[in-house]
């Protein structure tokens, strides 16, 4: 991506693009954090649909739910994510078909729209590709599809689910290699991983240009959400805590209600450290 | 030998530091993603630079033209810091012979970066080890005498590039490269939100730690002197802000005293709300009546000789000689 600094991707939520004061820097790898139920994965879609309105491709790699759940997630947004397009990775199937080997997986990956992603067709179609799915192989998937198809934006739904899937072995080097990848890609991405455990340095987080984490709590009975950005390299960002909600016009920023004293107490001693 | 001092380029730090780095030696500035390590490397360089220093960057982390992207919002330049691309390419993950890695990486200045990222070659990657590396530092050591070197980040070249079982060695060898040239350098170490000391913080000279945490100001950034060998240094904490000028520590070392309420056993004034950071306007009147409420998250009320709440279980070992 050249060079005005002042060129932003949006990321589909405004107060988020206020945040990081116009959107993400283009062209860059940038990691969405938070526990289960954050609200993650349709950050990743605002995100992807932002692009499509805006005439540019979008991929969703689609790991830990078969398309047609995230599609039925998403429809009560009220968006038309049909033009979407997914890289179907969705891991299913592996125990029933071991035997394929990553050069077949790579000829076997199919993308679809978001639209076509139908419940039985789905699962057929997982039982058939039934991909052994490593960091090695979804690399290689992603580097014929984008060859072919010329992609603005990318989620990678998500990275935690991929190394579990992967096993341990040389697993680092792979994810290395993997946001490299992205990074020479020329896509703006958004790599999606649970709460990161702070006990430990991983790749993705310090190879990636940032990182936005999502909140949830449970506070008096209900439950809050904050976002805060953790990292954006060159760029100065929001240095507050957020709340934001999930309802139908997906994902909103308040900018103007101050996350209370006790609650950034507890944000700071994250839920991982219990982990 | 009293060895002179390096000026690091940051208001405020070379105060904490007595003056400066000593010369000549290696350095570890550490802290989670995002606490501002490149940033302070790069002001380390631009200072340099400025003085009409050689200086290099040696990039593993992040690509060269994104390096000068982002420092360009900056007040100095790092036009004239010369920068080696060491980031790592994309595996291919076919087999491809491993070759001289030498001819492929070249050290150029910043101002001749090119826009876009440097791509890994079709005839495939180069295999980069922490060896090739070496070589190709010490090449480049003898053809220029380098007076500032920063190496961003130790962590990668821990994590990608030494694969050997020998890894104390490796990087104890790697640090010794520095010293025998004789160039101060500054390496920057990733560490986790929870903080476990490591090899490298016990090879280098000194370590440089930055922090950052919520607090009810917003996002806190601080800095301390965990070790520096050979010299007199700052024991406390200092707040810092990231604003044009780059990293600015807040406060001078000279004592201030705070007119809020103080706690006793600590010195309130030591650490400030970054100007960056924090509510518009907070009421000197309001702050102070919340501090006593929440020591947890407040550091003001920490003792000047306790570590602050990021890394609660941090080893203090190894601090002053």
């Amino acid at each position: 991506m050249s060079g005005g600094e002042d060129i932003r991707a949006s990321t589909g939520v405004d107060g988020l693009d206020r945040m990081l004061k116009g959107g993400l820097i283009p062209g860059r790898p940038y990691i969405v954090s938070g526990t289960t139920g954050s609200g993650k994965t349709t950050l990743g879609v605002q995100f992807l649909q932002q692009g499509v309105r805006q005439g540019e491709r979008a991929l969703m790699i689609a790991i830990d739910e078969p398309p047609a759940e995230i599609r039925e997630n998403v429809r009560y947004l009220g968006w038309d994510v049909g033009k979407i397009r997914i890289l179907d990775v969705h891991p299913t199937g592996k125990a029933y078909n071991k035997r394929v080997s990553v050069v077949e997986v790579a000829a076997q990956r199919a993308v679809g729209s978001l639209r076509e992603a139908r419940t039985d067709a789905s699962t057929e179609a997982m039982k058939q590709a039934s991909p052994e799915l490593s960091v090695q192989s979804l690399q290689l998937m992603l580097r014929q599809e984008l060859q072919e198809v010329e992609y603005s934006r990318l989620v990678l739904d998500s990275i935690t689910t991929l190394k579990r899937m992967a096993g341990d072995e040389d697993t680092d080097d792979g994810i290395m290699s993997l946001i490299r990848f992205l990074s020479e890609a020329n896509v703006t991405s958004m790599v999606i991983t649970d709460l990161p455990d702070s006990t430990r340095v991983l790749p993705e987080i310090f190879l990636s240009r940032g990182e936005i984490r999502l909140h949830k709590q449970l506070a008096s009975s209900k439950i809050e959400r904050y976002v805060t950005i953790e990292n954006i390299r060159g760029s100065p960002h929001d240095t507050q805590p957020r709340y934001f909600r999930l309802d139908k016009g997906g994902m909103t920023v308040d900018s103007r209600k101050k996350v209370s004293k006790s609650i950034i107490g507890m944000l700071q001693g994250l839920p991982a450290h219990t982990k | 030998m009293i060895r002179e001092k390096v000026k690091t380029g940051v208001i405020g730090l070379d105060d904490m530091l007595d003056g400066g780095l000593l010369s000549s030696r290696p350095y570890v500035v550490s802290g989670a993603p995002g606490t501002g390590k490149t940033t302070l490397a790069l002001q380390f360089l631009a200072e340099g630079a400025r003085n009409g220093e050689q200086v290099l960057y040696v990039a593993l982390d992040e690509p060269p033209n994104e390096v000068a992207m982002n420092a360009k919002r900056f007040s100095w330049s790092i036009d004239s810091v010369r920068v080696l691309d060491a980031t790592p390419d994309i595996m291919s993950y076919d087999k491809t012979p491993v070759r001289d890695v030498s001819s492929e990486r070249k050290v150029e200045f910043f101002r001749s970066v090119a826009e876009g990222i440097r791509k890994t070659s079709d005839k495939g990657p180069t295999d980069m080890s922490v060896n090739t590396l070496q070589e190709l530092l010490k090449q480049e050591f003898a053809i220029r005498k380098y007076s500032r070197v920063v190496v961003d980040s130790l962590t990668s070249l821990r994590y990608f590039y030494i694969k050997t079982s020998e890894e104390y060695t490796t990087i104890q060898s790697f640090m010794r490269l520095f010293s025998d040239i004789g160039v101060t350098t500054i390496m920057t170490m990733h560490v986790p939100e929870v903080y476990r000391p490591d090899v490298e913080s016990q090879f280098s000279r000194g370590e440089i730690r930055l922090h950052k945490w919520f607090d009810g100001r917003g996002l806190m950034r601080g800095v301390n002197i965990e070790k520096y060998r050979g010299s007199s240094h700052d024991e406390r904490m200092r707040s810092f802000k990231i604003a044009s000028d780059g990293i600015v520590v807040v406060e001078a070392t000279s004592k201030k005293k705070s007119s809020k309420t103080k706690p006793s056993d600590g010195d309130s004034g030591v650490v400030e709300p970054a100007v960056e950071a924090g509510p518009p306007a907070v009421p000197t009147s309001a702050r102070a009546q919340t501090l006593p409420a929440e020591p947890q998250g407040a550091l003001p009320v920490q003792a000047e000789d306790e570590e602050p709440p990021p890394p609660p279980d941090m080893d203090l070992g190894g601090g002053a000689p």
